[in-house]
């Protein structure tokens, strides 16, 4: 028996005695809980009835080099970061849909450079025009992309660069980075020094 | 890490100046706390321990609902007092004592309320530095000085709240009257800052931000101005005197229910009264401010707000609708009945009004709750054409949802006016523009609210944002800052017709207003879960992860049983603090019911005048 089918149940059971005490008791406080019993016994009912989506942190992909022997293993690996780790697939769809709140990156591969999506997903700001409307100083628009190398996303440089590799050959290109390009972890710094020092919003450092 | 070592006995040695009541409870709910750390210690003492558990329950769990319980209690101990204090400036004002009697009544729950309140503090605290010590001593270490200020402030506090409560009856008169009254200003003065201090700690771990180098006051002082913190503030205060006036109309529900004799039911139905139009008067402002603090969210992080209205936690927005959908209900349903019971001649004159405003309610209710992806087989999304129904998706978008919650507001203030001036017949001069010019405000600013919302869906979403949903707001805001000062005026000098009548409504009005108090918490423990829940697998978003066993979100349905355990405790709770307050009253009940003290009609503002406040023209 499932949790769902479990909490279904005791919510029947909730409302069912509910309804017994309005019933069969007198006393007016015990009516009451009779009455609260049946209202919060339909609230649980009613959430049971949505759908169950549990967010679940996303797995610590282990990026083990000694694994990667092609530029389509790396695909591989950048698909799996796209729809976990990565969330890219919480704004961005692959092919036209109505729910995509941001660009479809079908075939992105094939019209970006792999420089540029580098760039875009590590300085989202870097091309977004100025608000020239207002006195002043010019105000940046903020850019919708967040910095995918930062918390709360932090992808590695490596894991960016298998999520390039997976949109290359998504979008039927060759894929045109190389395993070598890979950094053994601890060796080379996860992200361009610029991209660390422009984000949106700096946090406090965890101790 | 700066201040790790020993905080924990500077803070308890922080505490051991208030004496009394306070620190013994801390310490009570210390003792009581203690199993707890027996049961997950852990073995091996070299590396710091992050995180402890307990068998069976789950620690997150017990932290869940003792937070929430002592979040709802502070919720209620925070908004009763503005409740008792306006009550009592109005009393003060209009020389009705019963408003006084009122007011004394629900300060009378505040000094058992508090300790209770106290009590989950303390052992929300012990838990917290038994389970996640990784996470309390990070938070020490950034907010140490501003524990030192929340000590004080409950300190003061405190005190204040014995001087208001013990000084109630010697301080009735002249300027002792006027000094009482400044205590329970110095009351909620004082517990704004208990509410907004601890709301730092909770909103750094949504919306953390950089925290230089420097002083300890100026990084606590940097954590705690952080961007949801005010948002959060107004939320938070707007919603607990929506909760006070609620749970204060449930109880004079209940004690409606149970009246033995019509004194009783006279004095619980106007009560009832007084706490459904102190919850609906705060509820009307409460989408305001949780539209400025998701705005706030979605201008700290996209991620976040996509999370709350997009991600996992969308279909916990049609589970909101739904519970605010059945308030707006419930408290109209209960002005409804208060037209028709206790205004005799105004059923048939306001039946059709009624009617038309719940085909309204029901109407923009199910807008609201229109999901914008429907649950759907695969066959029947194929036939739809993808997820989104080709006519109800369109309802399913935030354009719309803000167009109809708007609306709901607009009916309910109608609702609310419509109680207002039933019975009374206006007799100046210029009531006939004055009720021509309410009439075509209340209809051109529902219509400019349809026509926002309808060219809402031919914009981009930052000018639907930024424009067009906050003039909606100000149009319906506009509305009420006009309307309310005119209906005042006009009714000043108006004739009453009927004479407003007292414990005559139905046994199902006192449900009603139960449902709204149940429909109030329940609000507040979803909306608990999805601030939690925003955060993801971050304790601190984006900064201190959570690697515990618990760093996932539960799903909906889970979520919901405990949120409805939660509430059952709660409501539980709260009717042991008013049996325990009001033991007393029943043993001198005989002596102490004076014929003089009972309610024998309502202030102008409920639809008859003063004049008719007398015991002959009462009428059974």
């Amino acid at each position: 028996m499932s949790e769902v089918v479990k909490l279904q149940l005791i919510g029947l059971s909730v409302i069912g005695s509910g309804v017994l005490i309005l019933l069969f008791i007198r006393a007016t406080f015990v009516r009451v809980i009779g009455f609260v019993a049946i209202v919060l016994g339909l609230f649980t009912l009613t959430a049971l009835s949505v759908p169950q989506m549990a967010s679940l942190p996303p797995v610590e992909e282990k990026f083990d080099i000694a694994t990667v022997k092609t530029p389509t293993d790396m695909a591989t690996i950048g698909q799996k970061i796209f729809f976990s780790k990565g969330q890219c697939a919480l704004c961005h769809t692959i092919g036209p849909s109505e729910s995509a709140r941001c660009p479809d990156l079908k075939g992105i591969g094939a019209k970006l450079s792999r420089e540029f999506i580098f760039e875009s997903l590590t300085q989202p700001q870097a091309y977004i025009y100025l608000d020239y409307r207002h006195e002043g100083v010019a105000k940046e628009y903020p850019a919708r992309m967040p910095y995918i190398n930062k918390n709360p996303i932090g992808l590695s440089k490596n894991e960016i660069l298998s999520v390039i590799a997976f949109l290359q050959q998504m979008s039927g290109e060759p894929i045109s980075v190389t395993v070598a390009e890979l950094a053994v972890p601890g060796e080379v710094p996860a992200a361009p020094a610029k991209a660390a020092q422009s984000g949106p919003v700096a946090v406090a450092q965890a101790h | 890490m700066r201040h790790q070592g020993g905080w924990i006995q500077r803070l308890l040695q922080t505490g051991s100046d208030h004496g009394g009541t306070l620190s013994m409870l801390v310490l009570a709910a210390g003792l009581l706390s203690l199993p707890a750390l027996a049961f997950g210690a852990d073995a091996t003492p070299a590396a710091p321990t992050e995180y402890r558990d307990i068998p069976y329950v789950g620690s997150r769990n017990v932290i869940w609902v003792v937070a929430q319980l002592h979040l709802l209690l502070a919720g209620f101990v925070l908004g009763v007092p503005i409740f008792a204090w306006l009550c009592e400036v109005v009393a003060w004002k209009t020389g009705e004592k019963r408003y006084d009697k009122l007011a004394k009544e629900f300060t009378k729950l505040l000094t058992s309320a508090y300790a209770t309140t106290a009590l989950f503090g303390g052992i929300l605290l012990f838990l917290l530095i038994s389970f996640y010590p990784k996470l309390m001593n990070y938070l020490t270490d950034i907010f140490f000085p501003s524990f030192i200020v929340y000590c004080l402030l409950f300190l003061v506090e405190t005190a204040t709240l014995y001087l208001y409560w013990y000084g109630w009856d010697t301080m009735q008169d002249g300027g002792k009257k006027k000094f009482h009254i400044l205590l329970g200003f110095l009351l909620n003065f004082f517990a704004f800052f208990i509410m907004i201090v601890p709301n730092s700690w909770a909103t750094f771990q949504a919306s953390p931000v950089v925290l230089a180098e420097g002083s300890d006051i100026a990084r606590a002082w940097a954590a705690t101005w952080n961007p949801t913190w005010w948002p959060v503030n107004i939320h938070r205060i707007i919603a607990n005197v929506v909760l006070g006036g609620y749970i204060c109309g449930a109880y004079a529900g209940i004690r409606y229910l149970s009246a033995r004799n019509t004194e009783e039911r006279d004095h619980y139905d106007w009560m009832g009264y007084v706490g459904n139009f102190i919850g609906v008067f705060g509820l009307l402002s409460l989408p305001f401010a949780g539209y400025w603090l998701m705005r706030e969210v979605y201008q700290y992080n996209q991620q976040m707000g996509i999370t709350l209205m997009g991600g996992f936690l969308s279909w916990l927005f049609i589970l909101q609708a739904m519970l605010i959908g059945v308030l707006f209900l419930g408290s109209n349903y209960y002005f409804w009945m208060g037209i028709t019971y206790r205004i005799p001649g105004s059923e048939m004159k306001y039946r059709k009004p009624m009617l038309a405003m719940l085909i309204a309610l029901l109407l923009c209710l199910a807008v609201w709750m229109t999901p914008h992806s429907l649950v759907a087989s695969m066959e029947e999304a194929r036939k739809m054409g993808g997820s989104h129904h080709p006519l109800l998706g369109v309802f399913g978008v935030m354009s719309a949802k803000m167009t109809v919650a708007n609306l709901m507001i607009l009916v309910t203030f109608m609702s609310f006016i419509m109680y207002w001036r039933a019975g009374k017949q206006e007799t100046a001069g210029w009531a006939k523009v004055a009720k021509a010019i309410m009439g075509g405000i209340l209809a051109l600013s529902a219509i400019a609210v349809i026509v926002l919302g309808v060219w809402g869906y031919f914009v981009p979403a930052i000018i639907r944002i930024n424009y067009f949903s906050t003039t909606q707001v100000l149009v319906v805001i506009g509305v009420m800052v006009t309307i309310t000062p005119l209906t005042a005026l006009l009714l000043k000098s108006a004739k009453t017709t009927t004479e407003m009548v007292w414990g005559k409504m139905p046994p199902r009005a006192g449900y009603a207003l139960v449902l709204n108090a149940v429909m109030v918490i329940l609000l507040m423990t979803l909306m608990g879960y999805a601030r939690s829940s925003s955060r993801v697998h971050w304790h601190v978003y984006g900064v201190l992860r959570d690697t515990s066993p618990y760093a996932y979100s539960p799903a909906l349905g889970s979520a919901a049983a405990i949120m409805a355990l939660c509430t059952f405790f709660f409501c539980m709770l709260v009717a042991f603090i008013f049996w325990v307050a009001t033991m007393g009253d029943k043993a001198k009940a005989p002596s102490a019911s004076t014929k003089g003290e009972l309610p024998h009609g309502m202030p102008a503002l409920a639809g008859a005048s003063s004049a008719l406040d007398e015991p002959k023209a009462r009428k059974f």
